[in-house]
């Protein structure tokens, strides 16, 4: 039953650009080939025959931690596009943004270039003030299956 | 009562030592656990013998047969925010479900969470609170789980970094379950949101979800498995819910979910240095239940060692049943590696600084701990102190009252006995009482210098407790002020003389017993005013006749 809806959700995540890219543009400085030529790059290989080696995805494993079902056919359509994320993940990790002069400016607060990002759009942190959010009726409209007061779902218990 | 319920136990339980597993079952509620006002005020220190301390611990450890017990406790302390950990929503116990959600909390797409900055105050004074090394930078890590109550699919979680660790928590046993001072390591403590509530309808073929709860700040306390009984576990739980609730970050309710326990279990034979293998319960909804459900699965533990089945015992979840009274398995463990937790990509790393740190440091009240060693220097019995500091507003109001100048011990049995036994008749807490401190400490200054008697006091009490007023008044409104007045009270001892010249004579002839009862009748003639001191001394030489 979960199948139809459950099996778009690798293929959203797969495809979906980062969150708020606009007020994110520097991250794209590290993605410096888009994903769809990782197969080609090497650092995955390199970083492979490291000492810490990453076994292929397991889709199946994955699939039953995500309590998604896939069929065989779906497990062979996703297993390379997983595998170019991972891939992609691994080439980040190689990257060296210690020693770039060029990034200096990023980290002259934090060593973190993300901290940098974040303090770039203002505090971090939010004051404790309420501000119940206006619009509830649309977020109830867009619920799959409601049950007033409560979202309906498939039965969990002892589901496993 | 409470003292004979206490005492009726113990002995039950010394009795029915080798009973079987499940004996500790029988143990009397911890009623000083419950808090508030309903503790055990009517023990006095010296009720509970040391051959019965003794003899509980001896049968206890035969019960163990050269096992011992290891146990760790996570606790999950909801944060009394006003608005969640990561968005603006607010949060309110029993609201309507899913009436305070919101895109961020809800897990919609292209939202971005933004902390809430009290919750690090909260944490950090926990952590304060708790003598922990404090990260001054740390961070939030996604755990990855997929599950309805947690609509984003992952909890936002720190993991390697948390906010604190290598803390202890103090704490003082109470004295019927033997006494003792204890000192249990707290591992770490980190800030993380908490998911939503799922009901599982009996018959249909679905579940219910409210989200109302997605997002509430948590801290978790994790504990060194320091721990050895059932008692020391509550023990160190109640005093987390005491700490919350004197620094003011949460209610600790645990009816509520604002205070949850999760207790790791093992057992090892004695002289073993490695752990046996834990298992985790959870469902346990009072203090109370949580030193049962760990004694029973200690039993079942050891039981199961006994019958060589130990390869039975497995890493899993095992839920607390009240009703049976045992625990059952929910699911085996997953891995640490199933979480796949990554850093949060969304939330900068929280940096504190050592200002901030400071001034959070210098706000701390004082806490249980202190409190009780300073009311123990004070010369007041392990008893009396650790009923007094269980509750921070019972601590207020006897630290207000010795500020008006009363009496330590004086205080504390008011507080300790009538008041409490009339605020738990009313259902009333301290801070819901008409009478101030202050009117407490006048009132024991009066009987102090001898205006009123202990018995009219009681009844002064009560009015004031219900009415408000001051002590003043009411001794003049109902004209209560003690007779001190030697010949006014020789006069009525006379007079109930002249009236009972039957008992007079039997207690001439020897039924000195007899005095009480002129004691009373003399009393009721002065309607409870007469100076109980005066009033034996003047009894006293009349019966003899002179």
């Amino acid at each position: 039953m979960l199948s139809a809806a459950a099996s778009a959700i690798p293929r959203l995540r797969c495809a979906a650009p980062p969150r708020q890219a606009s007020s994110r543009t520097q991250w794209s400085l590290l993605w410096r080939r888009p994903l769809s030529s990782s197969p080609n790059v090497a650092p995955a290989a390199a970083a492979a025959s490291g000492p810490g080696a990453l076994e292929p995805p397991d889709l199946p494993r994955l699939a039953k931690s995500a309590r998604i079902s896939l069929s065989p056919q779906e497990a062979e359509e996703f297993a390379p596009k997983i595998q170019q994320v991972v891939d992609c993940s691994l080439e980040l990790a190689l990257y060296d943004i210690e020693n770039k002069p060029e990034r200096e400016g990023l980290r002259k607060k934090d060593n973190s270039l993300m901290n940098y990002l974040h303090t770039a759009v203002g505090s971090s942190l939010r004051e404790d003030k309420a501000e119940p959010f206006a619009n509830r009726d649309a977020i109830i409209e867009a619920l799959p299956s409601y049950d007033d007061p409560y979202i309906k779902v498939p039965r969990v218990l002892n589901s496993e | 009562m409470a003292l004979t319920l206490l005492r009726g136990i113990r002995t039950q339980t010394l009795l029915k030592a080798n009973a079987g597993l499940f004996w500790t079952t029988q143990l009397s509620p911890l009623a000083c656990f419950t808090t508030r006002v309903e503790g055990v005020q009517t023990i006095e220190p010296k009720t509970v013998p040391k051959s019965i301390q003794r003899a509980t611990k001896q049968a206890a450890e035969q019960k163990m047969q050269g096992f011992e017990a290891v146990i760790g406790i996570e606790t999950h302390v909801q944060l009394s925010t006003i608005t969640k950990a990561f968005c603006s929503c607010p949060y309110d116990f029993g609201s309507q479900p899913n009436s305070t959600v919101c895109p961020t909390c809800m897990g919609h797409p292209g939202t971005l969470p933004v902390l809430n900055a009290k919750v690090v105050e909260c944490a950090v004074k926990v952590a304060l609170a708790l003598n922990c090394e404090i990260s001054m930078t740390s961070k939030f890590d996604r755990k990855q789980y997929f599950y309805p109550d947690l609509p984003k699919g992952y909890q936002i979680s720190q993991f390697d970094i948390p906010i604190a660790d290598k803390g202890y928590l103090d704490l003082d046993l109470p004295v019927e379950f033997g006494g003792g001072h204890r000192r249990f390591g707290v591992t770490r403590v980190h800030m993380e949101e908490d998911a939503g509530k799922l009901l599982h309808s009996e018959s249909g073929n679905y579940s219910q979800v409210d989200l109302n709860r997605v997002g509430v700040p948590l801290l978790e306390i994790v504990s060194e498995p320091d721990m050895r009984t059932g008692i020391e576990a509550a023990e160190y739980g109640a005093e987390i819910q005491r700490l919350v609730r004197y620094l003011g970050v949460g209610n600790g309710n645990m009816q509520e979910g604002s205070l949850r326990c999760d207790v790791n279990v093992s057992v090892r034979p004695i002289g073993q240095t490695e752990f046996g293998t834990k298992v985790e319960i959870k469902n346990m909804n009072s203090f109370n239940e949580i030193s049962r459900a760990i004694d029973y699965e200690i039993y079942r533990q050891i039981h199961l060692h006994k019958e060589s089945q130990a390869d039975q015992i497995v890493q899993e979840t095992r839920l607390w049943d009240e009703s049976s009274q045992k625990t059952f398995t929910m699911r085996k463990k997953e891995g640490l590696a199933d979480y796949r937790y990554f850093p949060e990509p969304d939330l900068a790393e929280v940096v504190l600084t050592s200002e901030y740190v400071d001034e959070i440091r210098n706000s701390l009240p004082e806490l249980p701990e202190a409190k009780r060693r300073r009311y123990e220097n004070m010369g007041l019995s392990m008893q009396d102190v650790i009923f007094l500091a269980n509750d921070d507003n019972v601590a207020h109001f006897f630290d207000s009252t010795l500020e008006h100048g009363a009496d330590a011990k004086l205080a504390a049995n008011w507080i300790m006995g009538d008041m409490t036994a009339y605020l738990k008749d009313e259902k009333l807490l301290i801070n819901e009482s008409k009478l101030t401190p202050l009117e407490l400490s006048e009132m024991i200054a009066s009987i102090k210098n001898g205006t009123i008697s202990g018995k009219i006091a009681k009844e002064i009490l009560v009015e004031l407790i219900a009415k408000g007023g001051t002590v003043k008044s009411v001794i003049e409104e109902k004209d209560l002020i003690q007779i001190a007045d030697p010949a006014a009270i020789e006069a009525m001892v006379q007079k109930v003389l002249a009236e009972n010249p039957k008992q007079l004579e039997q207690y001439r002839a020897g039924k000195t017993k007899l005095q009480g009862y002129f004691t009373g009748q003399a009393m009721k003639a002065s309607k409870g005013k007469a100076s109980p001191v005066l009033l034996n001394k003047i009894l006293g030489e009349k019966l003899k006749g002179n």
